[in-house]
């Protein structure tokens, strides 16, 4: 009778190389969120309006008569504004407990001593927030300008209005990334998703409800950049050539979104640590 | 295993007649060996105005290595900064050849198990090896084969399966060693692996510990119970109040620490009848307190009464033993000691 060795085997397999474990972190949780039927459930709901503009786009090139449904450069851009509240949703639900749920279970410990750095834990976790983020965003827009010259049959909305491309995927990214850094940082305050939720709710409403407020007794939009949300509107407003909605400089607004992920970044280089030392 | 402490200490070290069998080296100099795994040279961590440790040069040699002092006194600090987790004040430390802080290549030949838990409860134990083996560079079935073999390894297979949620003390402890292990590190780092650990669950990972040494691995682990180390290794570093205090040889240490009784607390499912069976037949126990489920025994011959303890759990005729924790009182009174 064979007598087999019980004792220890080393490893003799590969290994992959520092600086790719993002895309582990990254993988592991965009998997997890897919298999939420739930959560893919609103993911198929939020591409609800790409499907009516899919429509509105065919019946346009179809039926002459329909031309009052013809989209122009601005139908893109109010796309895109009518999926700031999927943006808002999804980033609440996948985003609030990124970090604060490994923080509740003391998992940063065990992955920073792996072969992982920081930087690389935190651009995972972005990545997460981005790709779904851009799925309702970024991607049904640029679709959204396939399909459109696939049911012209032609370029010529594509070379009319070349600008297009770079505004859908600058205003989506801006978009995207405001919403990332800022609940990501947030998440990385609390070991409580739904405390960081009702932080991101609140956040955004209460900067929402101050503009209105100061609006209301200042009789002009010049304090739109209190609001969050607004900043981003006057921003990709201007990347879609169209005129500002509020009175507040353009620069201002994006000065104040480019404030805003300075501050998040800063918060989650002190916050996403293996060990917390309170001195 | 060199001292290089500052020189006060080392001077009591040896003074007091202490453990020191590696080659003393001129104070605040470390003297390196071709086989040391850790250096640290003049290192020290402050958290504000708290020293969590002071001034520390050691060169910890391959091998088990046991880093033994009461709490507090800079096991967990040396734990991090040995394992890259916080940046040092002042000083540098070195494992495996290179500086470990910001060097995450380095962390490929390194296991970590932190004293904390740290899980995902709803997880299973296979799972979670399995999603942190990945972190390693490794694909899915390169994963799924090193976590199995890991949990293997801390026998643990059976529950590998189950969620952690579900786990006891033990398992949890065992599978944090597995995680640690799972990617074939040449250096395994086990802050606290044995706390609230019941007996038998002791014993089997005292005896993984040995085998992993046997097996080629370098190992440094931290406890504050000198017999636990004990019986993993004999060769040891004594910490306390930030400073190394001496190191080598664990018997002369233990002779001194047996001159100071020992107070072990045992939880356990009927802590009278325990009581009943300490005292009978052998002398090993001075004094005994009953606590709520417990009893809390005071020992002057700390190895025969853990020997003892470790059969009666394994028979099963006392009911379940819980938990077996020793407070460092004693400890403290040795490193008091060479402190004087």
């Amino acid at each position: 009778m064979p007598i087999h060795d019980q004792s220890y085997r080393h490893y003799g397999g590969g290994r992959g190389v520092p600086g790719r474990s993002w895309a582990v972190i990254a993988w592991a949780g965009i998997r997890s969120f897919m298999r939420k039927r739930a959560f893919m459930g609103l993911m198929l709901f939020a591409l609800s309006p790409f499907v009516v503009r899919a429509v509105q786009f065919w019946i346009a090139s179809q039926y002459p008569q329909a031309s009052v449904l013809a989209p122009g450069p601005e139908t893109f851009r109010q796309f895109l504004e009518q999926q700031d509240f999927f943006v808002f949703v999804i980033t609440i639900w996948i985003g609030s407990g990124l970090i604060a749920n490994d923080r509740r279970a003391n998992a940063l410990q065990i992955y920073l001593s792996k072969p992982l750095m920081r930087t690389e834990y935190i651009a995972g976790k972005l990545a997460i927030l981005f790709v779904f983020l851009s799925l309702v965003t970024l991607a049904p827009a640029l679709l959204l300008l396939l399909l459109k010259i696939a049911f012209d049959g032609n370029f010529a909305f594509l070379k009319n209005n070349l600008f297009l491309i770079p505004a859908i995927v600058v205003g989506s990214l801006l978009q995207v990334m405001l919403a990332s850094f800022t609940m990501l940082a947030l998440s990385s305050l609390s070991k409580s998703a739904r405390f960081v939720g009702i932080m991101y709710v609140g956040i955004t409403f209460f900067t929402t409800a101050m503009f209105g407020a100061l609006y209301a007794i200042t009789g002009t939009s010049r304090v739109s950049w209190i609001s969050v949300g607004a900043n981003i509107t006057q921003v990709v407003d201007v990347v879609f050539r169209l005129k500002p909605r509020y009175a507040t400089p353009w620069q201002v607004s994006l000065l104040v979104i480019i404030a805003l992920i300075v501050v998040s970044i800063s918060i989650l280089e002190r916050r996403v640590r293996g060990v917390e030392v309170v001195t | 295993m060199s001292s290089t402490d500052t020189a006060s200490t080392a001077g009591t070290a040896s003074s007091a007649s202490t453990p020191s069998t590696g080659p003393a080296s001129t104070a605040g100099t470390p003297s390196p060996r071709s086989t040391s795994v850790i250096s640290a040279d003049h290192l020290s961590k402050w958290y504000g105005q708290v020293i969590g440790l002071n001034d520390v040069s050691v060169n910890v040699p391959a091998g088990v290595t046991g880093l033994l002092g009461p709490n507090g006194a800079g096991k967990s600090t040396f734990m991090k900064l040995i394992t890259g987790q916080l940046k040092p004040s002042k000083g540098v430390v070195k494992v495996l050849g290179e500086p470990i802080w910001g060097n995450p290549g380095l962390y490929f030949r390194i296991g970590f198990c932190p004293e904390q838990d740290a899980f995902y409860e709803r997880m299973t134990g296979l799972e979670w090896v399995r999603a942190l083996v990945r972190l390693n560079g490794l694909g899915d079935k390169e994963a799924d084969a090193a976590a199995t073999r890991a949990l293997t390894a801390v026998d643990l297979m059976e529950a590998a399966n189950k969620k952690i949620g579900a786990y006891s003390k033990g398992m949890r402890q065992r599978v944090k060693m597995a995680q640690a292990l799972v990617h074939d590190p040449q250096l395994l780092i086990l802050d606290e692996p044995l706390s609230g650990m019941d007996p038998i669950g002791r014993r089997k990972t005292i005896r993984l510990i040995r085998e992993w040494g046997r097996s080629g691995k370098s190992i440094v682990v931290s406890s504050h119970i000198l017999h636990e180390i004990e019986s993993m290794t004999s060769n040891i570093l004594l910490i306390n109040n930030g400073r190394i205090l001496a190191e080598g040889d664990v018997h002369q240490i233990r002779e001194l620490i047996d001159e100071h009784p020992h107070t072990i607390y045992v939880r356990a499912e009927d802590p009278r009848r325990l009581a009943r069976e300490f005292l009978g037949g052998v002398d090993d126990v001075r004094s005994m307190k009953f606590e709520p489920n417990a009893v809390v025994v005071e020992t002057g011959k700390p190895d025969a009464f853990y020997a003892r303890l470790t059969e009666m759990a394994a028979s099963g005729e006392f009911g379940a033993i819980d938990e077996v924790t020793s407070p460092d009182d004693n400890l403290q009174a040795v490193f008091q000691y060479l402190v004087k």
